[in-house]
């Protein structure tokens, strides 16, 4: 049996999923640019927006795993 | 619900109408990785409503989340369900159109009323372990000012639960080009299931995420935004140049007179009216928020969470007014309003936040940004249900109709209205459609219960001489002069120089000083008629009243766990922020 999945569980994964699937998109953009690029789009916000997304993403899914009950 | 309510007197309802039709082709385009985004986030709210359904088999479950929630929980969940995306983007066309000023119903529109919630009037909505507002008034006054309540209540929410779905739907439609139906169906049974599956629990962990989701959606825009002015002083400065005028960058030096300030409203409307009635009525007795905190697993849970809520609600014009300010400064051409704009084919001012979405985000993290939006709608409507079928259910269908059945069936009653609810807002959503002037006159009557409310209840918890012939009848003379200064101003616009105390007042003045006299009126009646009638015994009030009841001591282990320390923090801040931007 393991612990119910809290709501930062939730929010961990979400996070996690958009980190990887905006940080990819800013990789592929970097090769194949956008024929009308945003303002600031040298500053490639997908990436580091991405990047943070997974990592901070990654932090709670891990740390809010439901365990094991003993 | 009443804030937003003051967020569309800038955003009118029936302006979103306009705004469909000044509309000629989509803001933006959504590709393949904007889809998948806005799939995973449906994948995921639908998959939280199966999860929790095994978790809501009592109604202690089902319409109080089993009071588990933590303070962070219940914190960002209570300031979540006020942030809808009608709000976010009205306020942003506000802050457009005003400048600076909007920030007052963040700010004082709310702060002082949170931190009020938490430390003065939450133990006694907590000990008395009540299910909600009119739960509270039943206790304290009887049934008379209970069902006037909740009727009020359960309609209006409903009703407000169609307008939201409608507005959602008619902002997809502007900025995606999406159908009206397919966006009012999808969101509709989205809602129903996850509500009906995990009732109040459901609502709230969305909400959470939703409130995470707003964020990360917008928060790319002030950023980007501060970089390509150059940061706060250069922004300033381009809005002094551009516009030739200080008001749009001043929140207080502008208030002396009601001509001085491009809201046309005057210090003492927004500090009384606003600040005093307007945000107390709503932060402490729109059921739609105080549910979100009695769900708290403890007394000091419940404290904390508005306090929570407070801190975060402080923020949130870094995500809201800046980029309406922005705009002010980078937009390379101007907003005007929904009429000019259907006239002359430009955009409204309530476009700005999309317009600022597709101005700085690239695909991805365009669909992030919709995803927030389209998220702050369903949570929206998410919690008008949740709250409507608790109220129907404890407060008319369990008090009035049948008293005695099982918990079973008063579970089932709670999620079958759910999608009765559901089924009521999308009528509403297709009425207003066909007459769309129908939404300012549902947010219009909104508004009038909730200044009373607040006298009514206040006098409640705090004076032991109140009656409950004196909460009826306070009560409803108090939603009766709002009525009435309503249809004065209505029906004669030059009565408007009477109701907001100057002919220079705008409609947002007006709005501030119905509720300060409506609720005047009722604290009046509500005095009057008490030392005319027979008070409750003083045992009676056990757990009710200040005065009459036994806090139960909290006992934290160090002083900076106190909530009356983490208010003070907020309390100061909020001070320091005002004094900045005086």
């Amino acid at each position: 049996m393991r612990e119910a999945m809290s709501i930062w569980f939730f929010a961990g994964v979400l996070f996690l999923l958009y980190g990887i699937i905006i940080l990819a998109e800013g990789f592929w953009e970097l090769s194949h640019p956008p024929a009308n690029p945003p303002v600031l789009f040298n500053l490639h916000p997908s990436i580091w927006w991405g990047a943070m997304m997974t990592v901070a993403g990654l932090a709670y899914t891990v740390r809010f795993w439901p365990r094991v009950k003993r | 619900m009443l804030l937003e309510t003051a967020s569309k007197l800038t955003f009118h309802p029936s302006a979103l109408a306009l705004l469909l039709e000044s509309s000629g082709k989509s803001l933006a385009h959504l590709n393949g990785v904007d889809i998948l985004v806005i799939a995973v986030y449906f994948a995921i709210v639908i998959f939280i409503g199966f999860y929790l359904k095994g978790s809501t088999n009592t109604s202690e479950e089902f319409f109080m989340a089993g009071r588990e929630m933590t303070a962070w929980i219940a914190g960002l969940s209570f300031v979540s369900a006020n942030l809808g995306s009608l709000e976010l983007m009205g306020w942003a066309g506000s802050a457009y159109q005003y400048g600076i000023l909007a920030t007052h119903w963040y700010w004082i529109g709310a702060i002082p009323a949170m931190l009020f919630l938490g430390i003065v009037m939450m133990p006694f909505y907590y000990i008395s372990k009540t299910h909600s507002v009119p739960g509270y008034l039943h206790l304290r006054y009887g049934d008379g000012a209970r069902a006037l309540s909740a009727v009020s209540f359960a309609f209006m929410t409903v009703l407000m639960s169609g307008i939201n779905m409608y507005s959602m739907a008619i902002v997809m439609k502007v900025v995606l080009g999406w159908n009206l139906n397919f966006s009012i169906w999808v969101s509709s049974i989205t809602v129903a299931l996850y509500v009906a599956l995990g009732g109040l629990r459901s609502a709230i962990f969305n909400e959470v995420l939703q409130f995470l989701l707003i964020w990360l959606g917008a928060l790319l825009v002030p950023i980007l935004g501060l970089i390509e002015v150059g940061g706060w002083t250069n922004l300033r400065a381009q809005i002094l140049q551009r516009l030739g005028s200080g008001e749009y960058v001043h929140m207080w030096s502008t208030l002396g007179h009601f001509h001085d300030n491009p809201m046309g409203v005057h210090w003492t409307g927004i500090v009384f009216g606003l600040g005093l009635v307007i945000s107390f009525g709503y932060w402490t007795t729109d059921f739609l928020v105080v549910q979100r905190v009695l769900s708290a697993h403890n007394l000091r849970a419940a404290r904390m969470a508005p306090i929570i809520g407070a801190g975060f609600k402080m923020a949130v014009p870094f995500i809201v007014i800046l980029p309406g300010l922005l705009a002010l400064s980078v937009l390379p051409f101007h907003l005007v309003g929904e009429t000019q704009a259907v006239a002359t084919g430009q955009h409204s001012y309530n476009e700005v936040l999309p317009l600022m979405l597709v101005r700085y985000c690239s695909p991805g993290l365009l669909g992030l940004g919709v995803t927030a939006l389209i998220a702050g709608f369903m949570s929206g409507m998410a919690g008008n249900v949740s709250a409507f079928s608790t109220v129907w259910t404890y407060d008319l269908y369990g008090a009035f109709i049948n008293k005695k059945a099982t918990d079973k069936h008063y579970v089932s009653m709670g999620r079958w209205c759910t999608f009765v609810g559901v089924l009521i807002s999308v009528g509403t959503a297709y009425l207003v459609q066909h007459a769309a002037s129908i939404m300012d006159y549902v947010q219009a009557l909104f508004s009038f219960f909730i200044a009373p409310l607040f006298g009514t209840v206040i006098l409640g918890m705090l004076w032991k001489r109140a009656t409950k012939a004196a909460g009826f009848w306070g009560l409803l003379a108090g939603t009766g002069t709002a009525v009435g200064l309503w249809a004065w101003v209505h029906f004669d616009p030059s009565a408007l120089r009477y109701v907001a105390l100057s002919a220079d007042a705008k409609a947002m003045a007006e709005d501030m000083y119905r509720a300060l006299w409506s609720w005047l009126v009722c604290v009046i009646v509500t005095i009057v008629v008490s030392y005319m009638t027979q008070p409750k015994k003083e045992s009676e009030l056990e757990g009710l009243v200040y005065g009459a009841s036994r806090i139960p001591e909290e006992r934290d282990e160090h002083w900076y766990q106190r909530p009356i320390v983490w208010a003070g923090v907020i309390a100061v801040l909020f001070v320091i922020l005002n004094v900045i931007f005086w």
